[in-house]
C-alpha cells in the first residue's frame, strides 16, 4: 500500500512540474508563484482528506465528541458541546459562503458574530468547570465520610 | 487544469461538506450519543447523582437552533458580507446560556430546591 502511495505521489509531482514548466504561460516568477499555489492547495487538501477519511472509517475516534466526561450517573450527551458544534459549523459554512462570494478582500467579521461564538465557547468552558467542581466536591465528601466512619469505628468503647 | 481559485473553491466545498456530512452521518447512525441530551444531572441529598429532564437544556436547544438557523438563512439569502447579529438576539442567547449554566450549577452543586430548603431550615 505504501508503495502505491509513493508512486502515485511521485507521478503526480512529476506531472505537476511538467505542467508548470510547459503548460503555463508567463515568466519564471509567475510560473513559480502558480506552482506554489497549486502545491499549497494540494497539500492542504490531502491533509484534510486524510483526516476526513480517518474519521469516517473510525481510525480517528471522535465518538465521544458530544459526550460529557464523568461518572456514569452524569448525563451522556452534553448540551454545551452540542451547541458549540452547531455554532462552529454554522459560522464555518457562513464564512466559506461569504469568502467565495466576496471578490475583493477577506470579509470583515462583525464584533457581534465574534461575541456569539465567544458566548458559545464560554458556556462550554464554564460547563466543564461546574462538572469538575461537582466531581471534586463529591470526592471530598466521600473521603470525609469514609474518614469519619473509620474514626467512629476506631473509637474506644466506653466501659 | 483548473485555476487555483476554482481548485480552492472545490477543495473548500469537498472538505467542509465532507466534515458536516461525516458528523451528520455518525449522528444519524447513533455513533455519537445524543440520548439523554435533555436530561441534566441532579445531586441528591446523599451526595449521589441522578438525572432528570432539564428545562434549561430544552430552552438552550431551541434557542441555539433558532439563532443558528436564522443566521444561516440570512447568509444564504445575501452572502456578500457577514450580517450583523442584533443586540436583542445576542441578549437572548446570553440569557439562555446563563439560564442553562445556572440550572446546571444548581443541579450539580446544590441539588434539588427541596434539599436546599431542607438544609437551610
Amino acid at each position: 500500500m505504501r508503495r502505491i502511495d509513493f508512486w502515485a505521489g511521485l507521478v503526480g509531482a512529476i506531472a505537476l512540474a511538467f505542467y508548470v514548466a510547459v503548460g503555463l504561460s508567463g515568466d519564471t516568477h509567475t510560473k513559480i508563484t502558480t506552482a506554489v499555489e497549486y502545491m499549497g492547495l494540494i497539500v492542504l487538501f490531502l491533509f484534510g482528506f486524510l483526516v476526513l477519511i480517518a474519521i469516517a472509517t473510525g481510525r480517528i475516534d471522535i465518538s465521544g465528541l458530544l459526550e460529557e466526561k464523568g461518572d456514569g450517573a452524569v448525563g451522556k450527551a452534553s448540551m454545551s458541546r452540542f451547541q458549540l458544534l452547531v455554532f462552529t459549523f454554522v459560522i464555518a459554512i457562513c464564512l466559506f459562503l461569504i469568502v467565495v462570494n466576496s471578490e475583493e478582500h477577506f470579509p470583515d467579521i462583525p464584533v457581534n458574530v465574534l461575541l456569539l461564538l465567544g458566548i458559545s465557547a464560554t458556556t462550554y468552558g464554564v460547563s466543564k468547570g461546574i462538572q469538575a467542581s461537582a466531581k471534586s466536591d463529591s470526592i471530598t465528601q466521600s473521603t470525609t465520610s469514609s474518614t469519619t466512619t473509620e474514626s467512629t469505628t476506631s473509637l474506644p468503647k466506653e466501659p | 487544469m483548473p485555476s487555483p481559485a476554482i481548485l480552492a473553491y472545490w477543495e473548500g466545498v469537498l472538505l467542509l461538506a465532507g466534515m458536516v456530512g461525516v458528523v451528520a452521518w455518525k449522528l444519524a447512525g447513533g455513533d455519537y450519543a445524543l440520548d439523554e441530551l435533555f436530561e441534566g444531572p441532579v445531586r441528591e441529598a446523599d451526595g449521589t447523582y441522578t438525572t432528570q429532564t432539564s428545562a434549561g437544556r430544552v430552552q438552550i436547544f431551541w434557542v441555539t437552533i433558532i439563532v443558528a438557523g436564522s443566521y444561516l438563512l440570512r447568509v444564504i439569502n445575501d452572502s456578500h458580507q457577514f450580517p450583523d447579529v442584533s443586540d436583542g438576539m445576542l441578549a437572548l442567547l446570553a440569557g439562555s446560556h446563563a439560564l442553562y449554566l445556572g440550572g446546571k450549577a444548581q443541579g450539580m452543586l446544590l441539588g434539588r430546591f427541596r434539599d436546599i430548603l431542607g438544609r437551610t431550615s
